[in-house]
């Protein structure tokens, strides 16, 4: 599950947590899959989508410059949201 | 990418996918192509079922964020029966939707299901009533309404008809409404090439500015997103417009 985690144990848990947190807010919000990862792409993101699925069904960790472009894409999406 | 039991990845409570359905039936519910084509479909069916003396009302609801919503009517009357039938939450309309068959009530006064419902629609002149779902293959949940004054208003021949009708509206319709996802996906990534194009200037000219690396640099300017509440690729235009008076930046690429 975190063999792509080089870095610190203490770091892997804290990841791990931000992970889960990030996952919950894409469950909670109504944004399809690609329709967020074409905005992230928009913002910058380098992760395909193939990684971008798997980070948000918590089973990939990704660097944490590409974790901010996620929450930012989030957050944009969803204030763009008349829901 | 799969899981270790071969399928694809999916959050346990398949919520993801619900949400890309969900998507999909807000087009069906907001699109003037896709709403003018259930008018027509209602008003087609109204038409081709009314006889003498047997004014068929017709109106179609679509089921979303698990609530019903009437969006198409052949006149104003079935689009109130429709509305009263999805203002109560439960009727055969709803019941046909959610099982997704064809349920006929020929006669009003000798039917004991969803009473608050049938009691009211027989105090508005309603007799019999039939309810043919829309088969969409899962992209969206819609059903055909169908109202007549008369006690058995529908033969079994007009219940066939009323479902070769839905069954072939309904294939049309999955195809509008692939287009309408596709044609959607292609605006995003668009707007996406643009939007990409202006941040990563930005990114650069950061870089050049602070002699700072590309991650840095990126972090310079979400800093400035959040604590300003503006978006990224609005603070990025600005970054660029402050260093080289251009206000409009476009990315250039073959459709």
């Amino acid at each position: 599950m975190n063999a792509d985690w080089t870095g610190d144990p203490d770091q892997l848990l804290e990841a791990d947590e931000q992970r889960r947190e990030v996952a919950r807010r894409f469950r909670d919000t109504q944004v399809p899959m690609m329709k967020l990862w074409t905005y992230y792409y928009g913002l910058g993101g380098d992760a395909d989508e193939m990684s971008f699925d798997a980070y948000l069904n918590e089973a990939l960790h990704l660097p944490a410059s590409q974790v901010g472009l996620i929450a930012t894409a989030m957050r944009e999406l969803s204030a763009g949201e008349d829901l | 990418m799969t899981g270790s039991d071969g399928q694809p990845f999916r959050d346990p409570d398949g919520l993801p996918l619900e949400a890309a359905e969900l998507s999909l039936q807000q087009l069906v519910l907001e699109s003037p192509d896709i709403k003018a084509f259930l008018t027509e479909l209602a008003i087609l069916a109204s038409t081709r079922l009314s006889g003498p003396g047997n004014t068929i009302h017709s109106g179609v609801t679509v089921l979303r964020h698990k609530r019903p919503q009437a969006v198409a009517a052949s006149d104003a009357a079935a689009r109130a029966l429709d509305e009263l039938q999805n203002g109560f939450g439960q009727g055969p309309c709803l019941t046909a939707l959610r099982q997704g068959t064809t349920l006929l009530v020929p006669d009003l006064s000798a039917e004991d299901r969803w009473r608050p419902y049938i009691r009211t629609a027989a105090a508005n002149g309603v007799s019999s009533i039939l309810a043919v779902p829309l088969d969409l293959a899962g992209e969206a949940e819609a059903v055909l309404n169908l109202y007549s004054g008369r006690s058995n208003g529908f033969s079994g021949e007009d219940v066939a008809t009323v479902e070769s009708f839905a069954a072939q509206a309904a294939s049309s319709l999955r195809l509008i409404l692939r287009i309408s996802q596709l044609r959607e996906a292609r605006n995003d990534l668009t707007a996406a090439m643009q939007s990409r194009t202006v941040i990563d200037m930005a990114v650069g000219a950061i870089m050049a500015q602070n002699r700072c690396d590309r991650d840095t640099a990126f972090s310079i300017l979400t800093r400035a997103s959040s604590t300003r509440n503006i978006k990224l690729r609005d603070v990025a235009a600005t970054v660029i417009t402050s260093i080289s008076g251009e206000e409009r930046i476009t990315a250039y690429f073959d459709e």
